[in-house]
Protein backbone atom coordinates (compact mmCIF):
# COMPACT_ATOMS: atom_id res chain seq x y z
CA UNK A 1 0.00 0.00 0.00
CA UNK A 2 2.68 2.75 0.71
CA UNK A 3 4.67 1.45 -2.10
CA UNK A 4 1.66 2.14 -4.10
CA UNK A 5 1.28 5.20 -2.53
CA UNK A 6 4.57 6.23 -2.92
CA UNK A 7 4.43 5.40 -7.02
CA UNK A 8 1.40 7.42 -7.08
CA UNK A 9 2.98 10.41 -5.47
CA UNK A 10 6.50 10.08 -7.19
CA UNK A 11 4.73 10.20 -10.91
CA UNK A 12 2.26 12.77 -9.79
CA UNK A 13 5.56 15.13 -9.23
CA UNK A 14 7.25 13.56 -12.13
CA UNK A 15 4.16 14.90 -14.57
CA UNK A 16 4.21 18.36 -13.14
CA UNK A 17 8.01 18.78 -13.64
CA UNK A 18 7.25 17.15 -17.02
CA UNK A 19 4.38 19.65 -17.85
CA UNK A 20 6.61 22.72 -16.79
CA UNK A 21 8.85 21.84 -19.87
CA UNK A 22 6.05 23.76 -21.75
CA UNK A 23 6.89 27.15 -19.35
CA UNK A 24 10.34 27.27 -21.08
CA UNK A 25 8.69 27.29 -24.95
CA UNK A 26 6.83 31.05 -24.04
CA UNK A 27 10.15 32.86 -22.49
CA UNK A 28 12.23 32.06 -25.76
CA UNK A 29 9.30 33.50 -27.26
CA UNK A 30 8.80 36.13 -25.62
CA UNK A 31 12.72 36.46 -25.74
CA UNK A 32 12.88 36.80 -29.25
CA UNK A 33 9.77 38.92 -29.71
CA UNK A 34 11.83 42.08 -27.91
CA UNK A 35 14.67 41.14 -29.54
CA UNK A 36 12.59 41.84 -33.17
CA UNK A 37 11.11 44.86 -31.55
CA UNK A 38 14.31 46.02 -30.60
CA UNK A 39 15.30 46.02 -34.29
CA UNK A 40 12.34 47.55 -35.72
CA UNK A 41 12.13 50.20 -32.75
CA UNK A 42 16.12 50.68 -33.48
CA UNK A 43 14.96 51.35 -37.65
CA UNK A 44 11.76 53.45 -36.50
CA UNK A 45 12.11 55.26 -33.36
CA UNK A 46 9.13 56.66 -33.83
CA UNK A 47 6.98 53.59 -34.08
CA UNK A 48 8.11 52.87 -30.58
CA UNK A 49 5.00 53.26 -29.14
CA UNK A 50 2.83 51.13 -31.35
CA UNK A 51 5.49 48.39 -31.33
CA UNK A 52 5.49 48.32 -27.56
CA UNK A 53 1.65 48.02 -27.69
CA UNK A 54 1.36 44.99 -30.45
CA UNK A 55 4.30 43.39 -28.49
CA UNK A 56 2.69 43.50 -25.00
CA UNK A 57 -0.63 41.60 -26.38
CA UNK A 58 1.61 39.33 -28.26
CA UNK A 59 3.50 38.87 -25.12
CA UNK A 60 0.02 38.40 -22.94
CA UNK A 61 -0.88 35.72 -25.55
CA UNK A 62 2.14 33.97 -25.62
CA UNK A 63 2.32 33.80 -21.85
CA UNK A 64 -0.53 31.96 -21.66
CA UNK A 65 0.63 28.74 -22.96
CA UNK A 66 3.32 28.54 -20.56
CA UNK A 67 -0.22 29.48 -17.47
CA UNK A 68 -1.53 26.21 -18.88
CA UNK A 69 1.05 23.95 -17.85
CA UNK A 70 1.54 25.77 -14.70
CA UNK A 71 -2.35 25.13 -13.88
CA UNK A 72 -1.39 21.40 -15.06
CA UNK A 73 0.97 21.18 -12.60
CA UNK A 74 -0.35 22.84 -9.70
CA UNK A 75 -3.03 20.47 -10.45
CA UNK A 76 -1.03 17.86 -10.41
CA UNK A 77 1.08 18.47 -7.20
CA UNK A 78 -1.55 19.75 -5.15
CA UNK A 79 -5.25 17.78 -6.45
CA UNK A 80 -4.10 14.96 -8.24
CA UNK A 81 -2.17 12.96 -5.35
CA UNK A 82 -5.40 13.13 -3.01
CA UNK A 83 -7.76 11.86 -5.39
CA UNK A 84 -5.51 9.16 -6.63
CA UNK A 85 -4.73 8.00 -3.33
CA UNK A 86 -8.51 8.04 -2.00
CA UNK A 87 -9.30 6.12 -5.03
CA UNK A 88 -6.81 3.60 -4.45
CA UNK A 89 -7.80 3.24 -0.43
CA UNK A 90 -11.14 3.03 -1.66
CA UNK A 91 -10.29 0.19 -3.91
CA UNK A 92 -8.04 -1.38 -1.80
CA UNK A 93 -11.29 -1.46 1.11
CA UNK A 94 -13.89 -2.95 -1.65
CA UNK A 95 -11.71 -5.35 -2.83
CA UNK A 96 -11.12 -6.99 1.45
CA UNK B 1 13.14 54.42 -10.42
CA UNK B 2 11.88 55.14 -14.21
CA UNK B 3 9.15 56.36 -15.04
CA UNK B 4 6.27 53.67 -16.33
CA UNK B 5 5.26 54.36 -19.88
CA UNK B 6 2.22 56.08 -21.43
CA UNK B 7 2.02 53.08 -23.36
CA UNK B 8 2.06 50.22 -20.93
CA UNK B 9 0.07 52.58 -18.49
CA UNK B 10 -2.89 52.56 -20.35
CA UNK B 11 -2.83 48.72 -21.57
CA UNK B 12 -2.27 47.66 -17.62
CA UNK B 13 -5.37 49.35 -17.05
CA UNK B 14 -7.18 48.06 -19.94
CA UNK B 15 -6.50 44.94 -18.43
CA UNK B 16 -7.58 46.12 -14.94
CA UNK B 17 -10.36 46.71 -16.04
CA UNK B 18 -11.31 43.48 -17.69
CA UNK B 19 -10.13 41.18 -14.77
CA UNK B 20 -12.23 43.33 -12.66
CA UNK B 21 -15.20 42.94 -15.09
CA UNK B 22 -14.72 39.38 -15.51
CA UNK B 23 -14.02 38.32 -11.48
CA UNK B 24 -17.15 40.55 -10.83
CA UNK B 25 -18.98 37.65 -13.53
CA UNK B 26 -17.29 34.96 -11.72
CA UNK B 27 -18.60 36.00 -8.52
CA UNK B 28 -22.04 36.63 -9.86
CA UNK B 29 -21.97 32.58 -11.31
CA UNK B 30 -20.74 31.55 -8.15
CA UNK B 31 -23.19 33.16 -6.14
CA UNK B 32 -26.12 31.89 -8.53
CA UNK B 33 -24.50 28.70 -8.03
CA UNK B 34 -24.63 29.07 -4.21
CA UNK B 35 -20.96 27.95 -4.29
CA UNK B 36 -20.26 31.69 -2.79
CA UNK B 37 -18.18 32.16 -0.14
CA UNK B 38 -15.03 34.19 1.47
CA UNK B 39 -12.77 31.65 0.26
CA UNK B 40 -14.31 31.98 -2.99
CA UNK B 41 -13.86 35.69 -2.90
CA UNK B 42 -10.10 35.88 -1.61
CA UNK B 43 -9.09 33.58 -4.14
CA UNK B 44 -10.44 35.62 -6.95
CA UNK B 45 -8.53 38.74 -5.46
CA UNK B 46 -5.19 36.93 -5.39
CA UNK B 47 -5.10 35.58 -8.43
CA UNK B 48 -6.52 38.66 -10.16
CA UNK B 49 -3.78 40.82 -8.28
CA UNK B 50 -0.99 38.11 -9.54
CA UNK B 51 -2.38 38.51 -13.40
CA UNK B 52 -2.82 42.07 -13.22
CA UNK B 53 0.63 42.79 -11.07
CA UNK B 54 2.11 39.82 -14.25
CA UNK B 55 1.12 42.14 -17.10
CA UNK B 56 2.33 45.00 -15.57
CA UNK B 57 5.47 43.47 -14.44
CA UNK B 58 5.71 42.44 -18.19
CA UNK B 59 5.37 45.39 -19.85
CA UNK B 60 7.86 47.25 -17.32
CA UNK B 61 10.49 44.81 -18.58
CA UNK B 62 9.28 45.06 -22.32
CA UNK B 63 9.86 48.88 -21.94
CA UNK B 64 13.21 48.63 -20.45
CA UNK B 65 14.49 46.04 -22.29
CA UNK B 66 13.78 47.92 -26.08
CA UNK B 67 16.31 50.49 -25.16
CA UNK B 68 18.89 47.69 -25.09
CA UNK B 69 20.84 45.90 -27.85
CA UNK B 70 19.07 42.69 -28.99
CA UNK B 71 20.85 39.69 -26.86
CA UNK B 72 20.14 41.73 -24.09
CA UNK B 73 16.91 42.25 -24.12
CA UNK B 74 16.28 38.71 -25.11
CA UNK B 75 18.01 37.46 -22.03
CA UNK B 76 15.85 40.31 -19.91
CA UNK B 77 12.76 38.43 -21.25
CA UNK B 78 13.36 35.04 -20.44
CA UNK B 79 14.65 36.11 -16.77
CA UNK B 80 11.43 38.26 -16.41
CA UNK B 81 9.41 35.57 -17.58
CA UNK B 82 10.57 33.11 -14.71
CA UNK B 83 10.42 35.19 -12.45
CA UNK B 84 6.76 36.15 -13.50
CA UNK B 85 5.71 32.76 -13.85
CA UNK B 86 7.20 31.62 -10.20
CA UNK B 87 5.09 34.56 -9.07
CA UNK B 88 1.82 33.69 -10.52
CA UNK B 89 2.74 29.81 -9.25
CA UNK B 90 3.03 30.41 -5.50
CA UNK B 91 -0.51 33.25 -5.82
CA UNK B 92 -2.34 29.99 -7.72
CA UNK B 93 -0.84 27.31 -5.06
CA UNK B 94 -1.86 29.79 -2.46
CA UNK B 95 -5.13 29.76 -3.62
CA UNK B 96 -5.61 25.89 -4.66
CA UNK B 97 -3.88 24.72 -1.34
CA UNK B 98 -5.92 27.34 1.36
CA UNK B 99 -8.52 28.99 -0.55
CA UNK B 100 -11.00 27.68 -3.53
CA UNK B 101 -9.10 26.37 -6.49
CA UNK B 102 -11.92 27.33 -9.22
CA UNK B 103 -11.66 30.98 -8.30
CA UNK B 104 -7.97 31.28 -7.70
CA UNK B 105 -6.69 30.01 -11.52
CA UNK B 106 -9.60 31.09 -13.71
CA UNK B 107 -8.58 34.83 -12.90
CA UNK B 108 -5.04 34.29 -14.34
CA UNK B 109 -6.44 33.43 -17.94
CA UNK B 110 -8.84 36.81 -17.65
CA UNK B 111 -5.78 38.85 -19.22
CA UNK B 112 -6.11 36.54 -22.23
CA UNK B 113 -9.38 36.82 -22.82
CA UNK B 114 -8.86 40.99 -22.28
CA UNK B 115 -6.81 40.35 -25.65
CA UNK B 116 -8.84 38.76 -27.48
CA UNK B 117 -11.13 41.32 -27.16
CA UNK B 118 -8.63 43.87 -27.85
CA UNK B 119 -9.40 45.00 -31.39
CA UNK B 120 -13.40 45.41 -30.47
CA UNK B 121 -12.26 48.11 -27.88
CA UNK B 122 -9.55 49.92 -29.68
CA UNK B 123 -11.00 53.16 -30.60
CA UNK B 124 -12.25 53.51 -26.94
CA UNK B 125 -8.77 52.51 -25.17
CA UNK B 126 -6.33 53.85 -27.99
CA UNK B 127 -6.07 52.59 -31.21
CA UNK B 128 -3.39 49.34 -31.76
CA UNK B 129 -1.98 50.98 -34.88
CA UNK B 130 0.18 53.93 -33.95
CA UNK B 131 -0.61 57.21 -34.19
CA UNK B 132 2.21 57.55 -36.25
CA UNK B 133 1.44 55.20 -39.09
CA UNK B 134 -2.12 56.83 -38.93
CA UNK B 135 -0.66 60.21 -39.79
CA UNK B 136 1.48 58.46 -42.51
CA UNK B 137 -1.30 57.09 -44.28
CA UNK B 138 -3.48 60.39 -43.88
CA UNK B 139 -0.35 61.80 -45.74
CA UNK B 140 -0.21 59.65 -48.67
CA UNK B 141 -3.84 59.61 -49.68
Amino acid sequence: MELAIGIILGCCALGAGMAMIAGIGPGIGEGSAVASACEAIGRQPECRSAVTTTMLMGCAVAETTGLYALVIAILLLFVAPGRFVNILTETMSNLG
Amino acid sequence: MSKIDDTVRRETVYIAAWVIILSVIMQAVFLIAGQWNIKALAGNILSSAAAVLNFLLMGITIQKAVDKDQKDAASMMKFSQSGRLFMQFAAAAVGVLFLNPVSSILPLFFPRIAVAFRPFVGKKFGNLLPETEASNDETVE
